[in-house]
């Protein structure tokens, strides 16, 4: 009776220790999912400045800047997963930095304080971004593993817990920002 | 940033000629302690048998005894003329050699970082019982605000037997200057001991370390070799941590070749390069004419003010400037 106790007893402790691992990895992800978000939505926060700044000088980018301003919109929209959130953020990356290159051809924004302020800030957050895109994948990775690995994965099976997609990370944005590129 | 052949240049046309009255005082002392060597050596011999043939002292113990007292009293001559040299040392080779790489800098050769920034570090969480430093410098290097010194930091220690010992927790350079981007949370990068002999064990046991906060694994395979990060927050740690950011530091680390500590706390960078010696103290047998030999001075200011460089420091983001 005491041994079948002892037993008992252990596997209890091994079963709550590798339910805990896993909800923590499980909460990890969730949480840094919403700090990635929150940077985000930081970015979200420039874009109508930066658009109502660049009105003024690209007349010939009204294309663009409208498409960001709806990249934008739909990307605040609370019914959004995820992935839908991601695909957006995607897209919405590529349309400012090509932006940004064009930017290269008003000269008069360079003497724009309230320009070369949005500018930088933007870069800025996009070095938060790209950090919490980072963490994200790492978190993925760890709750992955986890999903993947003996024994939890034995329990993860009967919580019916599914792998979850890491981003993708474009090699440019592996690099830090380089400041000095921004005044020249 | 001052090149070694500027350097070669500077030390030939006008340093070496300054440092003749130094050599001599420095070839005085050297005589001086042979000649006290010498007579602690004769002294010795005549205490010895005298305490063994007219007070019948035990052989081995005479022996000790004479032996000591004679190394005691050398080296109570020794320490008091060193002494002397290194103020000298430091005021006309470190401070010169200093100057000639950065001249706004501020060096104080009996000042040293606080023990409040020691301790804000959090580089070593051992409670320690003798803080000594010395050779400050001071000032603004690509206008970032940088302050180093030599460190050592020792625990007071008892053995089986009761006897008191003193163990270093950290000897050699600290740094600490502004960081280049903002934030509020705390990283720690050491140097991975753990992983790299003991493998998976290794990171289980770099887990448990609950005083450090989270283990962070980044994205560098290098870099993840070499350090071991601990962060309270693993979006901001790898804000700090760029790709860029873990390139420089393993190249540091190649260049210095040598145990190196960093923490990133309120944005500021702090970081510790073990040394088994004390810097910027003269060698007493070496010559002050030797190029060579004041080039390992000036190597090493070069490479600490370099770091500044070496990190991009200077390359402040928006909300530093």
């Amino acid at each position: 009776m005491e041994t079948f106790l002892i037993v008992g007893g252990a596997l209890l402790f091994i079963f709550i220790v590798l339910y805990n691992t896993l909800i923590s990895k499980k909460n990890q992800v969730d949480n840094i999912f919403a700090g990635l978000d929150a940077v985000l939505k930081k970015r979200y926060d420039l874009i109508p400045n930066l658009v109502a700044t660049l009105k003024e000088y690209m007349l010939h980018e009204a294309g663009t800047l409208e498409k960001i301003t709806s990249l934008r919109s739909q990307a605040l929209q609370p019914s959004l997963n995820a992935h839908e959130k991601m695909a957006l953020d995607k897209e919405l990356s590529s349309a400012l930095g090509s932006l940004m290159v064009t930017v290269e051809n008003y000269p008069i924004l360079k003497a724009n304080e309230n320009f070369l302020h949005l500018q930088h800030t933007l870069h800025e957050v996009e070095e938060q971004i790209s950090a919490a895109r980072r963490a994200y994948n790492q978190s993925v990775t760890d709750y992955n593993n986890a999903l993947e690995m003996f024994p939890t994965n034995v329990l993860a099976g009967f919580m019916r817990l599914e792998k979850k997609e890491v981003l993708r990370i474009d090699v440019a944005e592996r690099e830090n920002v380089n400041v000095k590129n921004l005044f020249r | 940033m001052a090149t070694l052949s500027s350097l070669l240049e500077y030390y030939y046309e006008t340093m070496q000629e300054a440092l003749f009255p130094l050599e001599e005082e420095r070839k005085r002392i050297v005589k001086k302690l042979q000649t006290v060597a010498l007579f602690m050596s004769v002294g010795a011999v005549v205490f010895f048998t005298v305490l063994h043939q007219q007070m019948h002292f035990a052989l081995l113990q005479a022996a000790l005894l004479s032996a000591m007292s004679g190394f005691l009293i050398f080296m109570f001559v020794y320490r008091h003329e060193k002494a002397g040299f290194t103020a000298l040392f430091k005021d006309q080779v470190i401070e010169k050699l200093l100057y000639q790489i950065d001249a706004s800098l501020l060096y104080r050769k009996e000042s040293a970082i606080d023990e409040e920034a020691y301790r804000r570090s959090e580089l070593f969480l051992e409670d320690y019982d003798r803080f000594e430093g010395s050779d400050l410098v001071s000032g603004s290097i690509a206008k970032v605000d940088v302050r180093f010194s030599f460190l050592h930091t020792q625990q007071k220690e008892r053995d089986s037997k009761g006897r008191e010992r003193w163990d270093t927790i950290f000897q050699g350079l600290f740094f600490c200057a502004d960081f280049n981007k903002a934030f509020k949370s705390k990283t720690v990068v050491l140097p991975d001991t753990a992983e790299r002999t003991l493998g998976v064990l290794g990171t289980w046991f770099q887990r448990m370390n609950v005083a450090r906060g989270s283990l962070m694994k980044l994205d560098h395979a290098e870099f993840e070799k070499i350090f071991v990060v601990y962060g309270d927050d693993p979006i901001e740690s790898r804000y700090i941590l760029s790709h860029a950011l873990m390139e420089k530091i393993v190249l540091l680390q190649r260049k210095i070749n040598r145990r190196i500590y960093l923490s990133f706390v309120a944005s500021r960078i702090y970081i510790a390069i073990a040394y088994t010696k004390s810097l910027f103290e003269p060698i007493l047998t070496r010559s002050l004419l030797e190029f060579s030999y004041i080039k390992e001075y000036f190597q090493l200011l070069n490479t600490v003010i370099g770091i500044v460089e070496e990190l991009k420091l200077n390359e402040k983001l928006w909300s530093k400037r």
